[in-house]
């Protein structure tokens, strides 16, 4: 009986063809090709509009990118917000987690409302978050008036590490909410009884963190890390609405100088590399920590 | 005495939680009472956090909801949302069952694809897509952003209904099989019922990321009467010279409504969501 099942579900079964056919041409016109194209595009000076030879020209392209300094400063910008973002949001979102996972009382209540900014479109807490920001703003208020730590208004969002910063803090008040569901998840999914044996050894809590808890939620961390790197890579709309890239394209972050490179500047062999570059920054970590964590 | 300790402990956890939540909410908080003050009070010196009652007004609301097609734009931003998470919900359900319960030749390459895909930035390839997009007549046009958010969804939504999959037991199949169905039967009747909690996690993923993506749809949607809520809000903005906050916050404030309801609704999905694929990693 046993057989004749797996026969059946070996068997090169056509319908099978009816389940794959809509992901694969989805995929592959509007995903695959593009990655390839964009490959291509990136060794031409590639133009758009009828008549108009596309040259081939090597690495220049590359040359490009690296030789420009606002592509270099993107670079740094976008490092500079990952490197700020991603440990943060791990942190304070592993401690929520950590403070609501023995809390019985209004716990539903506590996660529904930090998970909130979860929930709210980038554009909509990007514009909220200009508006604190600005000179007259919130912030600037409360540093000044409510706690005298600085004098007068801060021009947050008009030089470049200031406001780098304040995109950073937009990014890690958002993301909070999001690494302390899947904390709490693997948290619960730890079992009592580990716990239980560590009180009887009598372990105090940090011992009872590092060598328990820790270990649990390995696979959580390396999710939580990927997935947030990416992020980090992805970051746009933030920008682009909070800073547009502003004072002179001092803010610009990778995606939104490509953009702009592309549709204002339509320079779009040195685009298409600049995604290359990005693309291939993702994967080279993605590979690297997923070697890292499986090594252990 | 012990029992004492325990007790301050909790106490302290409460506290902490409670400052925490205070800093989170705060921002919503001001965004909701900065769009109840006249709109040229909205950068008076001091800013207020909680408006007068003699100041809240519903101006910006009327002003808002006279002056732009709100509700065109909301209208266009459901139908592109709802459809595209309908869509990946049916492709990559398929996707998912194929690639967990078959073995079928490229099965690992495909796989393998969709795991790489999903590490490179969506926007990455905004450059060849655009050439698509004109290719296929796509430009200015709602399928435009729809097809293209489907796509970049497949990926992800695949990987953790995969992961969901891989967990049911088979036996349903089998006895599905022993009856004379087939591997469609099998996917109608065991898999999509019994994977729909993942389903439904992914889904309401993908319906928030296609409610908020502003890069593509700006690039795509170009006459007014065709906007997504994320566009018309930066046009809004910088059609009122940047300044004009309490219209722009009254906007968000009703963009959020869709969304504030279907989290009250749903909150158990949304909370229980991604809990599943991220535990296995």
């Amino acid at each position: 009986m046993a057989e004749s099942i797996k026969r059946k579900t070996k068997r090169q079964d056509p319908r099978l063809l009816i389940l794959l056919f809509p992901g694969i041409l989805m995929m592959g016109l509007f995903t695959f090709y593009p990655i390839i194209k964009m490959f291509i595009m990136s060794f031409f000076d590639w133009k758009i509009g009828f008549n108009q030879q596309s040259l081939f020209v090597g690495f220049q392209n590359y040359r490009d990118v690296f030789a420009d300094p606002i592509a270099r400063r993107s670079l740094v910008n976008t490092l500079y917000y990952l490197i700020l973002t991603v440990p943060a949001q791990i942190i304070l979102g592993l401690c929520v987690a950590l403070l609501i996972v023995r809390i019985t009382r209004f716990s539903v209540t506590y996660r529904l409302l930090y998970y909130l900014p979860v929930i709210t479109s980038w554009v909509v807490v990007a514009l909220l978050f200009r508006y604190i920001f600005s000179n007259d703003g919130l912030l600037n208020y409360f540093l000044a008036d409510v706690i005298h730590l600085t004098n007068g208004s801060v021009g947050w969002l008009s030089s470049r590490w200031p406001a780098m910063t304040a995109t950073a803090f937009l990014g890690i008040w958002k993301g909070i909410g999001w690494n302390m569901v899947i904390f709490l998840a693997a948290l619960q999914a730890i079992p009592k009884q580990y716990y239980e044996a560590a009180d009887i050894d009598g372990v105090n809590n940090w011992q009872r963190f590092r060598y328990i808890t820790l270990p649990g939620i390995r696979g959580t961390l390396l999710f939580a890390l990927v997935m947030l790197i990416i992020g980090a890579f992805n970051t746009y709309t933030p920008i682009a609405v909070m800073t547009e890239g502003n004072p002179a394209h001092q803010t610009e972050v990778v995606l939104t100088w490509m953009y702009t490179q592309t549709f204002d500047s339509l320079k779009l062999g040195y685009s298409a590399a600049l995604s290359f570059i990005v693309t291939s920054m993702n994967i080279v970590i993605a590979v690297f920590l997923f070697r890292a964590f499986k090594a252990k | 005495m012990k029992k004492k300790r325990i007790k301050k402990a909790l106490v302290i956890r409460y506290l902490l939680l409670t400052a925490g939540m205070l800093i989170m909410i705060l921002p919503m908080v001001f965004m909701i009472s900065s769009s109840l003050r006249p709109n040229a009070m909205t950068f008076a010196y001091p800013p207020k956090l909680i408006p007068s009652l003699s100041e809240i007004t519903g101006e910006n609301y009327r002003y808002v909801l006279g002056n732009a097609s709100f509700f065109q734009y909301m209208k266009n931003t459901l139908l592109v949302a709802g459809t595209s998470t309908l869509l990946v919900a049916w492709i990559a359900s398929m996707l998912a069952y194929s690639i967990s319960r078959f073995q079928f030749q490229g099965r690992n390459l495909l796989y393998r694809a969709i795991i790489m895909t999903m590490l490179i930035p969506g926007l990455a390839m905004i450059l060849p897509q655009f050439e698509l997009a004109v290719r296929f007549h796509l430009i200015d046009n709602l399928w435009g952003v729809i097809l293209f958010y489907t796509a970049w969804m497949i990926p992800f939504s695949t990987f953790l209904i995969k992961g969901f999959i891989d967990d049911i037991p088979r036996e349903m199949d089998e006895a599905i099989y022993m009856d004379g169905g087939s591997i469609l039967t099998v996917y109608r009747m065991a898999i999509l019922p019994m994977a729909s909690p993942s389903i439904a996690a992914v889904s309401i993923f993908n319906f928030l990321f296609s409610f908020e993506e502003l890069a593509w749809s700006q690039t795509i949607l170009r006459s007014d009467r065709l906007r997504t809520i994320p566009v018309a809000l930066t046009q809004f903005f910088q059609a009122h010279n940047r300044t004009d906050w309490g219209f722009v916050l009254a906007m968000t404030c009703l963009s959020m409504i869709p969304i504030v309801l279907l989290y009250i609704l749903l909150q158990k999905y949304f909370i229980a969501g991604l809990s599943s694929g991220a535990v296995k990693g």
